[in-house]
């Protein structure tokens, strides 16, 4: 029975009663004690280990909302508009203009010649968002002065609902002028009115390309490999526990996440949570299928949650929107579940026992879960249900104090701040709603459980630039949202660490560094205390520990 | 991929029908009813709520967790997440089947769905079926959260089904017609046909143009099957047609219309396949003569089918009437 004490420039505790130390005594994967040298001694002989002497430990990061296939998009290479890390740490600088992207996928166009891959080899791309390029649109006539213009090109967008090809993509998918799918969208004038534009929109359209080239890594089942690159990159960004918020638990899935998490490297614990919409079983089947897979869960591979889906997006303009809507006179957006569906799934879910995380983007969405789960809980109440709305972006103070009375929580997508916190104010939800989107504020204001998360891969995972959203509130065209919703570091660090381990019932086990909890740490290059507040986003993090074991980052 | 009997230059592609309609309107009914008396007809049916499927265990081949295979020969798979992936494994069964049906969720457009009918060539968009709880749709329009989507999908249904008529009353019975003809006339189009159905009785013939065959005259249903219910036209026209007046006399067919399709020369030796479904107007260029000939057929609600002004209308089309 070994002890371990590592030394630290200081450990950030995010316990109340001992906000700070600077030893912290490990055992069996546990916290035995912690505070100063002193205080080590009264368990007996220790290692005292010094490798984080010029660190500062906080707790592992916990991403209450993200999805593994942050991993699996990296045997792809990346075309966003914004600079994203890959799991081997190298940051791929953002393509900030259609000239940037053609140049890019110029390069990839030439190595691929290079490796000698076959001319009719696709090169396909994700990442990319129109969005960001003013209104305009990407189309056949950039992507076809790429190479010598026959390279079947496919280019995803990051919400995973359009895509852009070549012209040679499109004719080798036989899509022309005649196409009458409404997604393919075409010139309305010019020398090629008429022809399509390459952009094709929803699954019908992407079907007639996706089809040509396999779902081309961005709609395939997660494998060992991407499982693995979802690993590298918790290590990079701290986080020891994460979400898989949304998987179908098919005999496939299940088989990978074990194989991996069993594995003692395997450096983050999984909570992976139960596809209860768009699946193949009733609520009823569903329940009793998450039930039967609770006794199975190990320290790294846990099960228990569900997942529900009530609208889209803001940005996709299919989130649910109350008056007086979008903006820019979009129509309102669909319910993926209708809300009477979701109310007696839920119910079943909420009966066996399982807690439910719901996505709700547009407030209309989360007022329907609102009431739903309050009639739910008038017929069969359950002390500490731990329900969450995910996303919750406009929720309201209103909203946020029922929320309260229901023990629901909130997990609030505070990435969309920075990453369409523009766009919302200028197209989507106009400059009173973005003023409070994603208001944590208002949230810990009226007594929420709050936690915030990146939905990686729809933004990267990274929760110190999460916290920094919260934080700060900044746009990249240098507005602030809400300033005076600005969380404070303490409250941001709070909703990275215990604030998503709450919601996902954990809180006894993780999210805070005090005696009994498992051993997950941060290990970071500086303490978020000490920097500015706008410098959060940019502590070096030196690798994590989990359950007492070290894995640097890029180890 | 699929092998069928070929009657024009390609593969005749399989009808592809979407069941949309509100939670409670009878699509699982309608559904189980096809499948446990699918005839002769071999029918790939993808829902979404797979439990509710409930077949009669005498009919059941081999069970699966996301298909099961009827000894009929028919088999109703779960859709899941990824329509995309199921419509691969139903197209690439061997032998084909003859029809397809997707059922839409609750509260999604099938027109979305009708989409891949679009864009798949093995398919052919049939016919988008919308079922109505009669009994239940003023309720259901009265919620401020459903009403855009239950509204919708009225903008491509080939047919309303006001289903549970036998519990509607008059009242609820013309509260929906009026919603379907409001909804048309806000979109100046012709509001499209309505029939009452009970426990969602509809013919399965409708799944395959089996409802009239080109050349063999009249409906190929007995009267068992409800076709006192339907009517067909047909013509086998003699001349060439006009490309751009067939075209445009498609796309503003005369109300009363369910289904149409056909094959008609044009003048310069080439033919035109045009389709009529979904209230959307298809048309494809065909190198060679279909083996049929000339033809155009369409269906509707018997005593609601405007054979005059389809005879009138594709007169109009002929070539020689030019200048």
């Amino acid at each position: 029975m070994s002890t371990t004490v590592y030394q630290a420039k200081r450990i950030v505790t995010m316990n109340p009663a001992q906000p700070a130390a600077t030893h912290v005594a490990v055992r069996d994967g546990r916290i035995l004690a912690v505070g100063d040298l002193d205080r080590m001694a009264a368990w007996g002989a220790f290692e005292l280990d010094t490798r984080f002497a010029d660190k500062v430990l906080l707790p592992g990061f916990v991403e209450g909302h993200c999805h593994l296939k942050e991993g699996g998009m990296w045997d792809r290479p990346y075309l966003g508009w914004f600079d994203r890390r890959d799991p081997q740490g190298k940051v791929w600088p953002g393509v900030r203009s259609m000239d940037a992207a053609v140049a890019r996928l110029s390069e990839i166009d030439a190595q691929m010649a290079a490796a000698g891959q076959p001319a009719d080899a696709p090169l396909v791309v994700w990442g990319f968002d129109p969005i960001y390029f003013g209104g305009e649109r990407m189309t056949v006539e950039h992507l076809d002065r790429v190479g010598n213009g026959t390279r079947r090109i496919v280019v995803a967008h990051a919400n995973g609902h359009l895509l852009n090809a070549s012209s040679a993509m499109l004719a080798a998918a036989g899509v022309d002028g005649d196409c009458e799918v409404e997604g393919v969208v075409k010139f309305d004038r010019g020398p090629l009115a008429g022809q399509p534009t390459g952009e094709l929109q929803e699954p019908a359209a992407m079907y007639l390309v996706l089809k040509h080239v396999g779902n081309a890594g961005l709609l395939a089942p997660l494998d060992d490999a991407g499982l693995r690159a979802f690993g590298a990159i918790c290590k990079l960004q701290g986080v020891t526990t994460a979400t898989d918020l949304v998987n179908r638990l098919g005999e496939a899935e299940l088989a990978v996440l074990r194989r991996n998490t069993d594995d003692d490297d395997f450096p983050v614990r999984i909570l992976p949570a139960f596809q209860a919409f768009h699946g193949t079983h009733g609520a009823a089947a569903g329940a009793e299928h998450v039930r039967s897979l609770i006794p199975t869960s190990t320290d790294r591979l846990r099960f228990g949650l569900v997942k529900m889906m009530l609208d889209g997006s803001i940005q996709g303009y299919s989130a649910r929107l109350r008056w007086p809507g979008y903006v820019n006179g979009a129509p309102n957006g669909i319910w993926v579940t209708a809300p009477s569906q979701y109310e007696a799934d839920f119910e079943v879910y909420h009966r066996a026992g399982l807690t439910i995380h719901s996505h709700t983007n547009g407030d209309e969405a989360s007022l329907a879960a609102i009431d739903a789960v309050e009639r739910v809980l008038a017929r069969a109440p359950r002390p500490d249900h731990r329900h969450t709305l995910q996303h919750g972006q406009m929720i309201d103070r209103p909203m946020f104090d029922r929320m309260a009375q229901l023990g629901l929580c909130a997990n609030l997508f505070a990435n969309h701040l920075w990453y369409w916190g523009d766009q919302h104010h200028d197209m989507t939800m106009g400059p009173d709603r973005a003023h409070r989107l994603d208001d944590c504020r208002a949230a810990l204001d009226a007594g929420v459980r709050l936690a915030i998360h990146s939905d990686a891969p729809v933004t990267p995972l990274a929760p110190l630039f999460t916290a920094w959203c919260a934080v700060n509130r900044i746009t990249p065209s240098g507005r602030v949202l809400g300033a005076s919703q600005r969380l404070r570091v303490d409250e941001a660090l709070h909703a990275i660490t215990l604030g998503p381990a709450w919601t996902l019932k954990l809180d006894h086990e993780i999210g805070s560094i005090e005696v009994g909890k498992r051993a997950d740490f941060a290990v970071l290059g500086d303490d978020p205390f000490a920097v500015d507040p706008m410098a959060l986003k940019d502590i070096p993090v030196w690798g994590t520990v989990l359950s007492g074991r070290v894995f640097p980052a890029g180890g | 991929m699929c092998s069928r009997p070929v009657a024009e230059a390609s593969p005749a592609p399989i009808p592809f029908t979407v069941i949309g309609g509100f939670l409670g309107a009878g699509k699982t009914t309608l559904l189980n009813r096809w499948l446990a008396r699918a005839d002769a007809l071999r029918i790939a049916v993808l829902v979404n709520d797979f439990g509710a499927i409930n077949i009669d265990a005498g009919l059941v081949a081999q069970a699966g967790s996301d298909a099961i295979a009827l000894s009929n020969g028919c088999v109703c798979c779960a859709i899941g997440d990824d329509l995309s992936a199921a419509l691969a494994k139903v197209l690439a069964a061997q032998p084909c089947f003859d029809a397809v049906v997707v059922e839409a969720s609750g509260v999604s457009d099938p027109w979305r769905i009708a989409q891949y009918a679009l864009a798949e060539p093995q398919l052919q968009l049939q016919a988008v079926l919308l079922l109505v709880d009669a009994a239940a749709l003023a309720q259901h329009l009265a919620d401020p959260l459903l009403i855009d989507s239950l509204t919708r999908p009225l903008a491509h249904a080939d047919l309303v089904l006001l289903n549970h008529a036998d519990r509607a009353s008059a009242a609820d019975l013309q509260t929906a017609r009026a919603w379907v003809r409001a909804d048309a006339q806000r979109r100046e189009r012709h509001a499209p046909p309505i029939i009452e159905t009970t426990q969602a009785d509809l013919p399965l013939a409708l799944l395959a143009d089996r409802l009239y065959t080109p050349h063999g005259g009249g409906l190929g249903m007995r009267p068992a099957d409800h076709g006192a219910q339907f009517q067909a036209w047909q013509q086998q026209p003699a001349g060439t047609f006009d490309e751009a007046r067939l075209r445009a006399w498609l796309r503003a067919l005369p109300p009363g219309v369910l289904r149409l399709k056909g094959w008609l020369p044009l003048a310069d030796g080439r033919w035109l396949a045009v389709q009529w479904a979904g209230r959307h107007a298809s048309f494809k260029r065909l190198a060679t003569a279909p083996a049929s000939g000339a033809a155009l057929v369409a269906i509707g609600l018997a005593g609601q089918l405007p054979a005059a002004a389809l005879g009138a209308g594709l007169q109009g089309c002929l070539q020689q009437n030019d200048g």
